[in-house]
């Protein structure tokens, strides 16, 4: 018995002092990178010959709780006039770890696309949308967004979708309305559905 | 016990089977008055040692001038015999001889033997080199020889499905889970040469962190193992053992090479095992393999992003003197695996477009890239084991075992953040046992012991993601005993256990902390028996209940499941797990026939799982399905079915099942991820000639997969439609000098079947792999 004991207390200072590891580290607050919390849509009027019009005024969706059960994110009711044009650029901001998420879309211009969706464009289209951005790539952080003259309808929906890692050169794939964008593979960072109203 | 040799003649017999050349001594003796003639004597031989049943061992009635051989459960009957009394001398090699004196009146004697082994040229009791293998009455099954030589190449998962009971379940190819009777992860458990394996097995796509190059035996308990290997071991333990450290002088090197035509996959292993001269005693083993597979194909198209890239190591060192047994052994193992572009979700719709899609948008090509998401593993493990036998019935055991997971996960994401791991996990355990065997030459022996588990969790910084788990501590302490009783054929267990368990975790959630402090304690009996019905005939039967404490994951959960586009909440209220498996075997081993059957009932109270809440979470990204873990009572049951015959010397067959049912008794409904009914039957043909022992063998298998028709409430896509898969397999062995040299091809999936499997939860994503050749060499020298 004397051994045993013996034996069990070696073992036991043997365990705990050979490794370092006989307890967790303290936890550390994370600031979550891939969060998007904030969506701003930009519309700047232009004309005809592509100049400025008035001042240019933006719509938001955001969700600042992040994962966080039971909480919807707010969005704005996009306003547009009929039968104007506007250039649209779209601003990506994670509020937790105050990073601008446009910047690295930009940069991985080669592997994300938005695609602009819903009744707004398809099934009761009047709107219609045209890339525009800076660079060569299809991206949509920058579009000419034009509102029918007379529409059907004076409100509808606009799904904006933000798709990585999906095949550029998937045939369709250039169509900023492209319904089937899941064939070009990849997957959605971001899948927002504003209201709009013409007026 | 006397060891007299007068009047000896030496006999010596090469066993064909075994290979094991055994010197017999046989007495002379006087003869008896005899009436009743109709008698036979029965009996059973075992190790003293660790009571092992002892095959080949001779028995010698001297008065009769009759023998009999023992079988491989150590059985054995001389039969014919008149009433009187006889002297029985019984041997084997290395082992003190038996000489025994008995009364013949009735029909119905028998007598247990129990050998002590002699190490040859000492006058010692030590059994050198000898494996501690398992000593239960549970119905046991192993994976050795020629079919573990068929199984390289394969992961853990994959070879014990040839295991009837056994199943998997798996996150694509490269990574699967076994599955005992329905049960996997926390609920069995895979022991690393004796210590129990602590990785992160609570996640799905968590595959065991073990390299089954490094066993020379898998063996598979089937019952509840609570009290002897501690909680979790509800459903089964997988014991992955190495051979034996030689304790004389010896070298042995084998070498292993496997090929894969499909996702072109190499493997090789290299195993070295000697023994010193100069140190009688001491022996050593090291070993390592390598494996690379790129890109596999499902028939149609190529499955993006699933290459695997392995790395093992393992050594051990051991010596062992008449008293005295040391051993110290390491084992590495380091995985890099790639997880199949198309499953890693964004939101809920892309997960619906690609169900509906049924496979991968893109068609893909052959590469071997492992790009986001992957996952990298790293496991390491230490271990010193000794033994002191006190006296010749008493030894000490003492263990410490060491192990390191580190578990880093990666996803598709933006920019740097791509290089950064989203989960980075470090999983400390010190595990210590200590305890005693006592082996009588009267018919008891038992274990008792103390057992610590202590274990320290923390997420590395720097992932950007709220861990999915917080940091946290754990100490299990566990005080048990063990009975085994064994007269004649029939042997009986009991044993009992008392657990004690703390968990504290701590996390940050929104800059916020939030720490716990839970207590857990159970206490796990269970009662065994095995009868030999007849020499060919054995049954067993083992009731015991079993437990384990609600994970760290199912209490604290919390995150986005990109594989299921899913929101998985932990509840730290949950209980522990406790359970009752009940289980039967019937064993039959006749000349031409080997018939297995395994039921069991396992009724289980407060089973975990985790259910979908029929709730979503609404986010910029898009929607999730919901799930949290809840508790109900379930009942599982089921059957296993293996199976062998022999028609003539050259054909035979087989044939192996299980069937298993799996029911939330609350909500009367079906639990998701339950294997479907399986069968699995071959025939095969030998090459060999009479008079050449070698293996020479084609075998063509088929295996038949049901659906699932006990299919759960929810589940994100219906259960697969049924399937049936052809395999070929030749394997040769050939003489090269005094080496031996295996070689074995085989074609699996020969039709190319398009299937998807209920098991495996990349079949909302993907049809299975397609045909494969592949090519298995292996060289002893």
């Amino acid at each position: 018995m004397n051994t045993k004991h013996k034996v069990y207390l070696i073992a036991l200072a043997f365990a705990s002092c050979t490794f370092s590891s006989c307890t967790s580290e303290d936890p550390v607050p994370e600031n979550d990178g891939e969060l998007i919390t904030d969506v701003t849509l930009t519309f700047q009027e232009i004309d005809a010959s592509g100049n400025s019009v008035g001042a240019p005024f933006d719509f938001t969706a955001s969700d600042a709780e992040g994962i966080e059960i039971g909480s919807t994110p707010t969005v704005e009711t996009v306003m547009l006039a009929k039968g104007k044009t506007y250039q649209m650029t779209i601003d990506v901001y994670n509020a937790v770890a105050g990073e601008d998420i446009t910047e690295e879309i930009e940069a991985e211009g080669d592997e994300h696309q938005f695609y602009f969706l819903g009744s707004a464009f398809t099934s009761s289209p009047f709107l219609s949308y045209a890339y525009d951005d800076n660079g060569e790539e299809l991206i949509g952080l920058k579009g000419i967004v034009t509102v029918q003259q007379s529409p059907g309808f004076n409100n509808a929906n606009m799904q904006i979708l933000l798709r990585h890692a999906l095949d550029k050169n998937y045939p369709g794939a250039d169509n900023p309305n492209f319904t089937n964008y899941a064939q070009a593979g990849g997957e959605s960072d971001l899948d927002i559905t504003f209201p709009v109203v013409v007026e | 016990m006397l060891v007299n040799k007068i009047n000896s003649i030496y006999v010596c017999i090469v066993n064909l089977k075994t290979g094991i050349l055994v010197t017999l001594t046989l007495l002379l003796g006087y003869k008896t008055q005899a009436q009743n003639c109709n008698l036979s004597i029965r009996g059973k031989i075992i190790h003293l040692e660790n009571n092992e049943p002892i095959e080949a061992a001779y028995v010698w009635v001297l008065e009769a001038k009759e023998g009999a051989i023992t079988d491989q459960n150590g059985n054995f009957t001389v039969k014919n015999l008149c009433s009187g009394t006889y002297t029985l001398t019984i041997q084997y090699l290395g082992h003190k001889e038996i000489k025994d004196t008995i009364n013949l009146e009735s029909s119905t004697f028998s007598k247990t033997y129990r050998m002590e082994e002699e190490a040859l040229g000492l006058q010692s009791i030590e059994v050198h080199g000898h494996r501690d293998a398992v000593q239960t009455t549970t119905a046991v099954s192993a994976l050795y020889g020629e079919d573990l030589l068929e199984s390289r190449g394969e992961n853990l998962g994959e070879s014990l499905k040839r295991i009837s009971g056994v199943s998997t379940f798996s996150t694509g190819n490269s990574i699967s889970k076994p599955v005992i009777h329905g049960m996997h992860s926390n609920r069995i458990m895979i022991m690393n040469n004796g210590i129990r394996l602590e990785g992160q097995q609570w996640g799905a796509e968590h595959a065991p962190e073990i390299d089954p190059f490094l066993a020379d035996e898998i063996t598979v308990v089937k019952g509840a193992e609570t009290v002897r290997y501690g909680p979790e071991a509800m459903g089964g333990v997988i014991l992955v053992n190495p051979a034996p450290l030689p304790t004389k002088k010896i070298s042995k090197t084998s070498l292993t090479l496997v090929g894969g035509l499909n996702g072109r996959m190499g493997n090789a292993n290299l195993v070295h095992v000697g023994g010193s001269e100069k140190i009688k005693g001491l022996g050593y083993r090291i070993q390592g393999s390598a494996k690379r597979s790129g890109n596999v194909k499902s028939p149609d198209y190529f499955q993006v992003n699933t290459g695997v890239s392995e790395l093992n190591l393992s050594s051990s060192v051991g010596y062992s003197s008449s008293k005295l047994g040391v051993e110290a052994y390491y084992s590495l193992f380091h995985t890099e695996l790639g997880i199949l572009s198309d499953s890693h979700t964004g939101n809920l719709s892309d997960l619906e477009n690609i169900i509906e899609n049924g496979r991968p948008f893109a068609d893909g090509e052959f590469s071997y890239e492992i790009v986001n998401p992957k996952q990298r593993v790293t496991h390491q493990l230490a271990k010193l084991k000794s033994h002191y036998h006190i006296s010749e019935s008493w030894k000490l055991n003492f263990q410490y075992g060491f192990q390191l997971n580190h578990r880093q996960e990666f996803d598709k994401r933006r920019g740097n953040l791509n290089e950064k791991a989203s989960l980075d996990l470090e999983l400390y355990t010190n595990t210590i046992d200590l305890y005693v065997n006592h082996t009588h030459k009267n018919e008891l022996s038992g274990t008792w012991g103390i057992n610590f588990i202590q274990q320290a969790n923390s997420n590395v910084p720097g992932t950007g993601v709220t861990p999915l788990i917080p940091n946290y501590d754990m100490l299990n302490t566990g005080l048990y005993a063990m009975e085994k009783y064994s007269k004649g054929p029939l042997e009986m267990e009991a044993g009992v256990r008392y657990d004690f368990s703390n968990v504290t975790t701590a996390r940050y959630i929104d800059e916020e902390l939030r720490a716990a402090d839970l207590d857990y304690q159970n206490f796990s009996a269970f009662l065994g028996g095995l009868y030999h019905i007849s020499p060919d005939l054995t049954f067993n039967s083992n009731i015991g209940s079993a437990w384990r404490p609600p994970n760290v994951n199912e209490l604290f959960s919390e995150g986005l499941h990109h594989g299921a586009a899913a929101v998985e909440i932990g509840n730290p209220d949950l209980k522990s797990e406790k359970s009752f498996k009940w289980i039967n075997e019937l064993q039959y081993d006749g000349q031409k026939t080997h018939l297995e059957f395994t039921a069991y009932l396992n009724p289980i109270n407060d089973y975990i799982y985790l259910n979908p809440t029929g709730e979503i979470y609404v986010s910029l990204r898009g929607t999730y399905n919901i799930y949290e873990y809840l508790q109900a009572n379930a009942l599982f049951y089921g059957f296993d079915f293996a199976g062998s015959y022999e028609f003539t010397d050259k054909l035979s067959a087989y044939l192996k099942g299980s069937i298993v049912q799996a029911k939330n008794t609350v909500e009367d409904n079906y639990f998701p991820f339950i294997p479907p009914n399986r069968m699995d039957w071959g025939i095969s043909y030998d090459f060999a000639k009479d008079v050449d022992a070698r293996t020479n063998k084609l075998t063509l298998s088929n295996v038949l997969v049901a659906q699932q028709k006990r299919e759960p409430d929810f589940d994100i896509a219906p259960a697969p439609p049924a399937y049936a898969l052809f395999n070929v397999a030749y394997s040769k062995q050939l003489n090269i000098g005094t080496n031996k040299l295996n070689l074995g091809l085989q074609v699996q999936n020969i039709l190319n079947t398009n299937y998807k499997d209920y098991m495996n939860r990349f079949r909302y994503f993907t049809y299975d792999m397609g045909r494969n050749f592949l090519l298995k060499i292996n060289y002893e020298f």
